[in-house]
């Protein structure tokens, strides 16, 4: 493009944004849409950092109760038990994808694996089905609507008025006065990202990736950028405002509305997932195989027995220098463990395919991919949230095994079978209080910037494809259009 | 008469000429199809699941029953099935099935260390949203309408026909009457029809499918009038729609939010982790009390088990199993509460609704199918009774010493499906 007729879009701009500055509804939906995604950026900003603040303070609480507990039987603090509290990411302040719907706090202890409990939208009001004050909300659903509502008749007013062929006759070509459109737009745009970006410095100062913070933004400019493009393309193929009009809200009724929702309903449809409940009952069919371990002489643990003795060179487990209960207790939580996490990890799978499912609609509607772009960038997914899974995880099956090290090696075998003969037997088999303070600090810390890139690229690469098509179709209407 | 029908006949036929009318109805028809197409598979998805888990269910408490004998252990080791059967409209309204557990294991330890368990499914699914019957109505049929009420009158006054037909015209209503009438008459059929296929599928009640007809199609005539009102007003097709846009956005989205925000604001209650932790310090603490402590906090609210007394000084199940109880106590308020703020929260949500039509028309029908917080709550309230009711059952053969053997197992209280509320509700409304 030459400067010259770059020269042209400039004036082409600046006059669409006298044009929108004189009418009435173009000023007031642009007003009301700044101030929408001004409150929504302020509101969830704070929501997201009360949660935040109060998550970790619980955490904190937690592992203060864990240290403080009196002298007990180690097996008792197995049950007795920890938490792990998930902070939301410094992101969740723009998209707080899927927060409210899945538990934020795990309770951990021995011999099983919980889910995530208290989930906030338990206790919502369900007004909320429909749409959320989210910034994410607002920028993929109703900011597309305001660029439509604002440029619908920005080619084809040109056409109604008889000026277009006016313009073109003067030389400016139909393309320079498409970008000249397009520039003005792309103020509106940037109108719009204004409060995410002020969002997404603070999220920043959090401590969040530049590079993340700097894909994030790009994605929602790059889906507004395919948005702006498709009114362009509806109002220049078009010859009249109304027929502009009408199938731009319907395009966007295809893309915002019904689009996500058929994704989400295709996906659970044609893949099924049992469920924790179901999985469940093949855990215990499986567990029942391996033992119980608070029984020590359950013929399970035959095998174990028959290796210490060997290895000590002993006859009788009472002989043995460790403490045989403790072994048990030590071997049975890893087998159980084992069995437990290839159950869980199974069923993430079967989650992940479900969401891959509904995010490959991002090919069938730029909004399914800005979706996905965005919570996958924020660190909301269903992926950070099996990684919450994972660590907590983690966390329980090291204090657990911890536990059951000090069982092995500081309690004695013998006051620990008489533990229950009298209140001075019990009293007997207990150890210190300075063994709880082996419980890890736990902090959930989201996947690294690199991981959540590489996981968005399908996302850009759906966007790509959308401004791709939308800008050879302009060029082919734009053609035909003088 | 013959007149009306005339014009009826004769709009008719301009609407089949009419691509962009016609394109609009199919749409709407594919999208109610759609969604009651995987409304159904989602219910029977549920009722297939229920099915497998009552079989599990029973085979799983068997074998339990096979390897203990004392009533102490029979009780640590065997779960019980709870579950709420969709209802044979939950195929329209799929309601918040995706948010609240509708199936869950109990058994005789403390419940509130249990009862927030919860089995949902793929969040990122249900933070989506899914595509229901419901939301086909409440949200999708309201821009649908616009789309075809908003240039009734203008598009014939662009086209510059609008003076002559109404000059011709016997009269004005005989003209748009029966333009408008035909084109509600088509969409209404296209949106309802595979509702009506999907309740004669799943053997909906017959008064059931009649009362959400008829609410269907009020709202839809609500945004009908809304539409062709505003139309009659003002002249550009494009100032119309974008004016009943607005309205959709205000009704579906702005109002209920701030309602959400004022509510969640306005009311507080004890938060989910004090009810766990409360119970679990109680739980815990209760191993190094003196049996006496937790007895005695036990036998205020069972006073018929006075006379238990504790066998050794060691372990005993009865004990056990008064400090589970006396955990449950201990958090019995702050788990009132938490419940209490939550049917609160509902309550205020339901007037917030009489501001939104979109959300009134989705409270009344998933209330309809049960499908809704209102049959969570109730299915909590279920798997509570049927704790106590374990409890109960096993209460005399751990405290009272009554002779217990295995054949007393038969007689164990069983789950019944919490969907029996079904009925009540359908005789409320």
């Amino acid at each position: 493009m030459s400067s010259h007729s770059f020269a042209k879009a400039l004036v082409v701009a600046k006059d669409e944004w006298r044009y929108w500055l004189r009418s009435k509804l173009a000023i007031s939906v642009l007003v009301i849409g700044l101030l929408l995604t001004l409150s929504s950026v302020i509101v969830t900003a704070v929501t997201m950092m009360e949660l935040s603040h109060t998550r970790s303070s619980l955490q904190d609480t937690a592992e203060q109760t864990f240290v403080d507990q009196p002298d007990r039987h180690p097996h008792r603090m197995v049950h007795y038990g920890h938490y792990a509290f998930r902070v939301p990411s410094p992101l969740s302040t723009i998209d707080p994808g899927v927060d409210a719907f899945t538990g934020n706090s795990i309770f951990l202890e021995g011999h099983r694996q919980n889910s995530a409990m208290f989930a906030d939208q338990k206790q919502g009001t369900a007004l909320t089905s429909l749409g959320s004050l989210s910034p994410a909300f607002i920028l993929q659903v109703l900011a597309p609507l305001l660029l439509i509502l604002i440029a619908y008749s920005s080619v084809s007013r040109e056409r109604e008025s008889q000026t277009l062929s006016f313009i073109v006759s003067q030389g400016t070509s139909i393309f320079t006065l498409i970008i000249g459109k397009g520039l003005a737009l792309l103020c509106v745009v940037g109108l719009i990202m204004l409060p995410l970006i002020a969002s997404s410095g603070i999220a920043i100062m959090q401590g969040e990736s530049i590079v993340v913070v700097l894909s994030f933004l790009s994605a929602y400019i790059l889906y507004l950028l395919v948005w702006s493009l498709v009114v362009l393309l509806v109002s220049t193929a078009v010859s009249k405002n109304s027929e502009s009009f009408t199938a731009l809200l319907f395009v966007w009724i295809l893309f915002c509305i019904v689009m996500p929702r058929i994704a989400s309903s295709t996906a659970s449809a044609s893949i099924v997932s049992p469920g924790k409940l179901e999985t469940d009952f093949a855990v215990i069919a499986e567990l029942r195989k391996l033992g119980d371990g608070h029984n020590a002489n359950d013929p399970a643990f035959s095998q174990l027995k028959a290796s210490l003795l060997r290895q000590y060179s002993v006859q009788t487990v009472e002989e043995l220098p460790i403490n045989f209960r403790g072994a048990v207790a030590r071997a049975s939580e890893a087998q159980l463990t084992e069995v437990l996490n290839r159950f869980a990890e199974n069923s993430m799978q079967e989650e992940l395919a479900q969401t891959q499912l509904a995010r490959s609609f991002g090919w069938l509607s730029p909004m399914v991919a800005i979706r996905s772009l965005s919570m996958i960038s924020a660190g909301t997914s269903i992926e950070t949230h099996h990684r919450f899974m994972r660590e907590a995880e983690d966390l329980r099956f090291s204090f657990v095994q911890s536990l059951n090290q000090v069982h092995v090696n500081k309690l004695n075998y013998a006051d620990d079978m008489n533990r229950n003969a009298n209140a001075e037997a019990g009293q007997k088999a207990r150890v210190s209080a300075e063994n709880w303070q082996m419980i890890q600090d736990f902090e959930f810390q989201l996947e690294s910037a690199s991981a959540r890139l590489q996981r968005s690229l399908p996302a850009f690469a759906q966007l790509f494809m959308w401004i791709a098509i939308a800008g050879a179709l302009i060029r082919f209407f734009g053609r035909r259009a003088v | 008469m013959t007149y009306l029908f005339k014009q009826i006949g004769r709009e008719w036929r301009f609407m089949l000429r009419q691509r962009y009318v016609l394109i609009l109805l199919l749409c709407s028809f594919l999208v109610s199809g759609f969604a009651v197409f995987t409304g159904l598979a989602e219910v029977a998805q549920q009722q297939q699941t229920i099915e497998r888990l009552k079989l599990a269910d029973v085979r799983d408490r068997l074998e339990a029953q096979a390897k203990y004998n004392d009533p102490g252990s029979l009780a640590y080791y065997s779960f019980h099935l709870t579950y709420s059967e969709p209802s044979s409209l939950a195929f329209a309204a799929l309601g918040e099935r995706d948010v609240y557990p509708w199936k869950h294991r109990v058994r005789m330890l403390a419940l509130e260390g249990q009862i927030y368990e919860s089995d949902s499914q793929n969040a990122e699914l249900a933070q989506a949203g899914k595509i229901d019957f419901v939301f086909v109505i409440s949200a999708l049929a309201p821009l649908f309408i616009i789309l075809l009420f908003h240039d009734l009158i203008a598009s014939e006054r662009s086209s510059g026909r609008h003076d002559l037909l109404v000059s011709t015209a016997k009269s004005k209503y005989a003209l748009w009457g029966s333009r408008g009438l035909v084109r509600f008459g088509a969409v209404v059929l296209c949106l309802m029809l595979p509702f009506y296929i999907g309740a004669m599928i799943s053997s909906t009640g017959f008064q059931a499918v009649l009362l959400i007809s008829l609410w269907c199609v009020v709202y839809l005539a609500f945004w009908t009038v809304l539409s062709v009102w505003l139309g009659k007003n003002l002249a550009s097709a494009p100032r119309i729609a974008s004016m009943l846009i607005a309205c959709w956005v205000l009704l579906a989205f702005v109002l209920p939010i701030l309602s959400d925000l004022l509510i969640n604001n306005s009311v507080h209650s004890a938060k989910g982790g004090d009810i766990l932790l409360t119970q679990r310090e109680t739980v815990n603490d209760a191993w190094d009390l003196p049996v006496s402590t937790t007895m005695e906090a036990f036998v205020t609210t069972h006073p018929q088990y006075s006379d238990y007394s504790h066998q050794g000084e060691g372990f005993d199940w009865g004990w056990y199993y008064a400090f589970q109880q006396v955990g449950d106590q201990a958090a019995g308020e702050f788990s009132n509460d938490y419940r209490a703020a939550a049917a609160n929260k509902y309550k205020l949500a339901g007037y917030a609704t009489l501001l939104s039509p979109p959300l009134l028309l989705q409270r009344k029908l998933n209330r309809l199918a049960n499908t809704d917080a209102l049959a969570a709550f109730e299915y909590e309230q279920d798997i509570r009774d049927f704790h106590k009711a374990l409890r109960m059952a096993y209460y005399p053969w751990l405290f009272a010493q009554e002779k217990f053997d295995k054949t007393h197992l038969t007689s164990l209280p069983q789950f019944k499906d919490s969907t029996h509320n079904y009925k009540k509700v359908q005789n409320e409304q």
